[in-house]
């Protein structure tokens, strides 16, 4: 078993001569071999160079491996000189200096050094070190740079994440912790989600995608910029691309569809579920700015002979398909609105009321193609969350709720900025 | 793709590589061509027609990395090449912009003073304006605030047709090398080709390629802007060299300052003329006061792992605001403060950009060679002959310019 002790700092030992049994050098410790764990990483094997020869040494020929002597239990002769399979993560190669997502903060932050550290008996990748410190020390000025800012009164302080606080956007290591990877990823919120996916390059990108579960992929993707999503969709593979669709509310799918090139997204939509794909294909039909084209075509209906016992259950039943439960509107039998009620007068009317009786008429409603600014005095002139929309005939085709009206309200300026470093 | 579509996304794509070229015509750019023309005439008009090619050879470059791998340069060299190196170089390179950026201030002052303006209210007013620009602005508007900018610069071609020129003499000499062996003429040609490319343009295009989310699809729109961007701003050089040639080189007048320039047109090509030197020289030193502690803020975050970015507010991203206002700051207060040291500190700043240049132009070469990072858009085995020459002849004129400046 090779013997180490406390945490140990990458940047003290990258270039460290490594020593075989006898003290002789082999060369200079390069790079760090990591395989998947859960949850932090355990070194692996060491990769050692000297001016000729590169080896990769296993963990467990390692003799001694501390800040001053890291030695090996064979002789050098008896090394082969090998290379790291197109598979290893190396540390310093593939995290250190790179990018990585920080889970309790919702934000990216640059690697500035890494700390190992005993798990269990194995030596692991603890936590990264983020902070002005990490940079110092790996320009082997810690001391130095303490004394400087000491001057100023400052002290440097230590910034040190957790590994487990960490997600990755390197493609092999994402990989190879899924299942950790998804756990992590899942626990940030869509929204500073989606700001971290609009701030990473391409492949980070799809690094991070591949590393979500369907719903939570779904969530981020919804929150992105037009422009952004369609990159995002255009780097999927069609099947993760309908599947995500799928799962995101019928509105927002049809505009993420409508901003595609048209064949693509035709394509798309016949890979999706016949049910959400009509809807969708239904949704596209509309202008985009109008009602129309920012509706959902998921809402709660009912017919006006229900009880509100009836309703209720049928409620529990529904209410998880649907974006907005605060109102139930009543349609005959040729869709036709009667009447609405909202959550809250269901709630307090006795459950053998029948529904006809204690909706509210007339309902207010908008046509198909009222336009967005239009929709937006509608809504905010009656106090709505949520404004049904019409056809020709009065029937009904969708509600348009009131986060969709917002994004329009707010001055360009917020809107983008999500998009925008 | 409709023709129609095309053009509606090269206008959107459009904006990093005309912005970029043309603060290459900034307040020293500018001194640099009058002298050029005013000392020599026509006769160091050709050298514009290599110094476009070495322009675009160089931004297409950066251009191309930033759609391929949606990364800044400064973040690519720091991934690649460590953190050591990154923070010298960001030191070194914040060094150099200090001192540009107070250059900068200081021809806008002198321009103004041109108008009447005293620079104690023409300084403070533009570092305000500079200032505020970023720090209240988005992206998508201070771009277009940039691209007025850019437009104001065609102020040079009335300016120029003002001063007369012989159009034949100017068309022969422009494509007809001549050469002059005495020490001020090459002097002259080193310091017109030396200045051509700073490491920050390479940084600032390459970011601002990133921030627009531009992809690797449009990027064929973003070549053709960085092209166009190129003409543009050699078309503007070509145009004061003309003014000046026609004008005070004609009259055998020496110059050392843009503002010289602009005051001696007066008498020689009219007060209109003068008037539009004097104002294009405001534009240009304003535009590049405002874009160099922009780069600079942006690269030095990117590399070093700090938040950045226009509308950024100083609670989200305190180092990429800081060092901004800094560098307005302390640029604008060197001109102000009655004898400070403005000659030796712009010396110093252009001796570090030359000897900066070598790294970051082979860095840039060793990147876009790199298959990992750039697949199959790295350099073509033509091109790499280019860019390799077109590295080596800019790092060796650039090496002569500071050679030149020990004289």
């Amino acid at each position: 078993m090779p013997f180490f002790a406390g945490e140990i700092f990458v940047s003290d030992v990258q270039n460290k001569p490594v020593l075989d049994q006898t003290g002789e050098e082999i060369g200079k410790l390069k790079d760090i071999i990591v395989a998947g764990g859960d949850p932090f990483p355990a070194v692996t094997a060491l990769v050692v160079a000297s001016v000729r020869t590169a080896y990769v040494i296993p963990w467990d020929m390692i003799n001694l491996f501390n800040k001053r002597v890291i030695s090996v239990n064979v002789t050098r002769s008896s090394l082969m000189p090998s290379a790291p399979a197109p598979n290893d993560i190396l540390i310093c190669r593939d995290i250190l200096d790179k990018q990585i997502v920080d889970i309790n903060g919702a934000k990216l932050v640059r690697v500035n050094d890494l700390e190992l550290g005993d798990v269990k008996g194995r030596l692991c990748l603890v936590a990264s070190d983020i902070g002005f410190r990490g940079i110092l020390r790996r320009m082997g000025m810690e001391a130095r740079g303490e004394r400087l800012f000491s001057l100023f009164r400052y002290k440097v302080p230590h910034k040190l994440i957790g590994w487990h606080y960490l997600q990755t956007m390197e493609p092999k290591l994402t990989k190879l912790t899924l299942t950790v990877s998804r756990q992590k990823v899942a626990r940030i919120h869509p929204a500073d989600l989606a700001e971290i996916i609009s701030e990473v390059s391409q492949k980070e990108r799809s690094a991070l995608f591949g590393s979500m579960d369907v719903e939570t992929a779904a969530e981020a993707l919804h929150e992105l910029e037009p422009k952004v999503q369609v990159g995002i969709i255009d780097d999927m593979s069609k099947e993760q691309a309908s599947d995500i669709l799928e799962q995101m509310p019928p509105d927002e799918a049809a505009d993420v569809l409508g901003d595609l090139p048209e064949a693509k997204a035709q394509e798309l939509i016949n890979l999706m579920e016949k049910e959400e794909a009509e809807d969708v294909q239904e949704l596209l039909e509309h202008e985009e700015d109008t009602a129309g084209g920012i509706m959902t075509t998921e809402y709660l209906a009912f017919p006006p002979d229900m009880t509100v016992e009836e309703a209720i259950k049928e409620l529990r039943l529904e209410a998880p398909n649907v974006e907005t439960v605060y109102y139930l509107y009543i349609l005959d039998n040729e869709e036709h609105i009667c009447g609405v009620l909202s959550l809250k007068n269901l709630i307090l009317a006795s459950p053998e009321a029948k529904l006809r009786d204690i909706m509210t008429t007339p309902v207010k409603a908008l046509s198909l193609d009222a336009a967005e600014k239009d929709v937006a005095e509608f809504v905010s002139k009656y106090n709505l969350l949520a404004v049904p929309v019409v056809d020709e005939t009065m029937a009904m085709r969708g509600i348009v709720t009131v986060d969709d009206v917002v994004d329009f309200l707010l001055p360009p300026a917020s809107r983008k900025k999500r998009m925008r470093r | 793709m409709t023709r129609w579509k095309r053009f509606i996304l090269l206008l959107a794509v459009i904006g990093p590589g005309i912005i970029t070229a043309n603060v290459d015509n900034d307040a020293g750019g500018i001194t640099t061509y009058s002298m050029a023309g005013a000392h020599f005439g026509y006769s160091l008009l050709w050298t514009l027609i290599p110094i476009t090619i070495a322009l675009i050879v160089v931004q297409e470059m950066s251009a191309r990395m930033g759609a391929i791998t949606g990364k800044g340069l400064a973040e690519l060299i720091r991934e690649n090449y460590g953190v050591k190196v990154t923070f010298w170089l960001m030191l070194f390179l914040f060094i150099t912009d200090l001192g540009n950026t107070a250059a900068e201030f200081a021809g806008w002052a002198a321009s103004n003073e041109i108008f009447g303006l005293n620079k104690y209210v023409s300084v403070p007013i533009g570092a305000f304006i500079v200032w505020l620009l970023v720090v209240k602005g988005s992206y998508r508007v201070v771009e277009k605030i940039f691209l007025v900018f850019c437009v104001v610069y065609l102020v040079y071609i009335p300016a120029a047709i003002l001063a007369k020129p012989d159009w034949t003499d100017v068309a022969l000499q422009t494509i007809k090398p001549s050469f002059h062996f005495n020490t001020p003429y090459v002097v002259m040609l080193i310091g017109v080709v030396g200045t051509t490319i700073a490491p920050w343009m390479q940084f600032y295009i390459q970011s601002s390629i990133v921030e627009k989310g531009i992809r690797k699809e449009q990027y064929w729109a973003s070549r053709i802007d960085v092209i166009v961007g190129c003409f543009l701003t050699d078309i503007v050089a070509f145009f004061i060299i003309v003014a000046c040639g026609a004008t005070l080189f004609k009259a055998g007048l020496h110059i050392d300052t843009a503002d010289a320039a602009a005051r001696s047109l007066a008498p020689l090509a009219g007060r209109y003329a003068s008037l539009l030197f004097a104002f294009g020289l405001a534009n240009a030193s304003l535009f590049s006061a405002s874009i160099l502690p922009l780069a600079t803020a942006y690269y030095i975050c990117e590399g070093m792992g700090w938040e950045a970015g226009v509308s950024k507010t100083f609670k989200d991203a305190p180092q990429f605001m800081w060092l901004y206002t800094i560098l307005i700051a302390i640029g604008s207060l060197i001109v102000l403060i009655p004898n400070s040291p403005l000659i030796a500190i712009m010396w110093i700043s252009q001796v570090i950009n030359g000897v900066m240049l070598p790294f970051v132009l082979i860095f840039m070469l060793m990147l876009i060679n790199s298959k990992d990072l750039m697949e199959k858009y790295t350099n073509s085995r033509t091109f790499n002959v280019i860019a390799w020459v077109t590295t080596t002849v800019m790092i060796a004129l650039t090496m002569l310019f500071v050679a030149t400046m020990f004289l």
